[in-house]
């Protein structure tokens, strides 16, 4: 194993509002056509009082990517740093991948003749894919490559309750224990710095 | 005229309402409206909850069982009769007439155009299970496509190939079971009398896996390759599109390797095992000699019919 971190998703369905700001930022960032959607909002329990909540999902990058075990020509890749990608040049567009993932990440455009299933697209962390980083091809294929560039994934970036973070499994683990123990310590009533500039 | 064109087009105005109506919103997970698969926007969250159904089977079987078992399936059935064809090897018959006419002419057609779709749709499968090993890419997509359209020419092709031989290919107990014990004579050279009607068992089992096999290969090939439908039956049996699809995925898995090694077994014994077989199907007439000893209940039949004047005798 190497000694890098794993990147990693996480959406805090406490924050989620629903406002499918993620899929949209994405779609737009990787300028996606119509019919694909890399990452998605659902709402849960819908309907039923004090369990609904929604939240965002999209390739999950799992560290045993189901994915990358049954696909039959072995166009998956798990990065050092644990983004899962895959080379559209090699893949078939079986399907097998939808088949094995538990989140329903692959989407198949109907892009060839006849209306026949192209092959297999998904979100790829903001991380391009086999191309040479930020080259054309590179965005044709799989869109912007934000990690090469420093930046958080447009999803993550755009999510205006700070829901959808994303980072190395240590940093998301570090925000979200924050979280939690910054939990029943009051909501703040002034802004920062209001006490100290104008007294009580 | 002009008045009707007005008429016709203020008339538009009463569907308006409707049109509106029919205009998807703007909502991410209404996504199927806007050509996004089913699966990815309105099932999506049944697919994520109920992966434990079929996705964990599916996964476990195309990781560790399916690439395995064609392989030991191609390699085994072939060393297999490697082996039969260097110890016991052909069987001869003489292929001077008597003949009999065996297959009319359409059957031929029919056999030929079967035969051409698996050739297109067995070795194309092939490819695409073991793509690994071919880089994938461009050559393996096409090979995915070719499978498309071999099974459009099977879908073709399968009726008329059920009509034409279901009579004959019923089973029959006293022929067939005697045929099992004395595995249809295959195991040594000398002309016995198998018991058999104009196909024996070993036929009939390619053609009830060509038929049967087939419908599931069509059904569950099909699934898969449409991947997006909507069968309100899915719903009566409390099945969600990506359980079918999983399902079809190890279904086709499990019934293509018994196509195949049936396939194998199907091309040794008509181009290796018995001498003149692949002759028979292109003129259409077995000799005489031949029906005697493999087809004996078939070769009884005839010469009551008188359709052979007289018994063949062996020199």
């Amino acid at each position: 194993m190497s000694s890098f971190a794993r990147m990693k998703f996480y959406c805090d369905e406490k924050r989620c509002i629903d406002c499918d700001g993620c899929s949209v930022a994405c779609d737009e960032a990787h300028e996606l056509p119509v019919g694909i959607s890399r990452r998605k909002v659902i709402l849960l329990n819908e309907g039923i009082e004090g369990k609904e909540f929604s939240t965002s999902v999209a390739c999950m990058h799992c560290t045993d990517a189901p994915c990358e075990q049954v696909c039959p020509v072995n166009c998956f890749y798990i990065r050092e740093d644990g983004i899962v990608l895959h080379d559209k040049n090699i893949c078939i567009g079986c399907g097998y991948c939808l088949y094995a993932c538990p989140f329903g990440a692959p989407q198949f455009p109907t892009d060839g003749a006849f209306g026949t299933r192209g092959v297999m697209d998904k979100c790829t962390m903001c991380a391009g894919g086999p191309e040479p980083t930020n080259s054309d091809a590179e965005r044709k294929l799989y869109g912007q490559n934000r990690i090469a560039e420093g930046k958080v994934p447009a999803c993550a970036a755009m999510c205006s309750t700070k829901a959808l973070i994303v980072g190395d499994a240590q940093s998301v683990s570090k925000i979200y224990r924050e979280r939690i123990a910054s939990v029943g310590h009051g909501v703040q009533s002034a802004p920062y710095g209001w006490s100290k500039a104008y007294g009580k | 005229m002009k008045k009707v064109l007005l008429l016709i087009f203020s008339s538009f105005g009463l569907y308006a309402r409707e049109l509106t109506g029919m205009v998807p919103l703007a909502s991410q997970n209404l996504g199927v409206q806007n050509g996004a698969s089913r699966l990815n926007s309105s099932e999506l969250v049944h697919n994520i909850l109920y992966y434990q159904n079929y996705g964990e089977l599916f996964t476990y079987l195309q990781t560790h069982w399916f690439r395995l078992l064609f392989a030991i399936i191609l390699i085994g059935v072939v060393v297999v009769f490697a082996i039969h064809y260097m110890i016991i090897g052909a069987k001869v018959f003489n292929e001077n007439c008597p003949c009999v006419l065996v297959y009319p002419m359409f059957q031929r057609v029919v056999h030929w155009i079967a035969a051409f779709s698996f050739v297109l749709i067995i070795p194309t499968g092939l490819i695409m299970m073991f793509g690994k090993y071919l880089g994938g890419g461009e050559f393996v997509r096409i090979s995915r496509h070719i499978h498309a359209i071999g099974t459009v020419i099977f879908i073709i092709i399968f009726i008329p190939l059920f009509y034409i031989w279901i009579r004959e290919m019923i089973i029959s107990f006293r022929d067939d079971t005697k045929w099992i014990f004395i595995l249809g004579g295959y195991l040594n050279k000398k002309h016995i009398k198998v018991p058999a009607g104009k196909f024996n068992f070993g036929q009939k089992m390619w053609f009830w896996m060509a038929i049967l096999g087939g419908f599931v290969m069509i059904v569950t090939g099909g699934a898969m390759y449409f991947q997006d439908f909507n069968f309100a039956i899915l719903n009566k049996l409390n099945l969600d599109q990506i359980d079918l699809l999983r399902i079809s995925a190890i279904a086709h898995n499990f019934t293509g390797m018994a196509i195949l090694a049936l396939f194998i077994t199907h091309l040794y014994m008509s181009l290796f095992a018995i001498k003149g077989s692949l002759q028979s199907m292109i003129t259409g007439y077995k000799s005489v000699h031949e029906l005697k000893y493999l087809h004996s209940s078939y070769y009884r039949k005839l010469l009551t019919k008188k359709f052979i004047s007289e018994d063949y005798q062996e020199d």
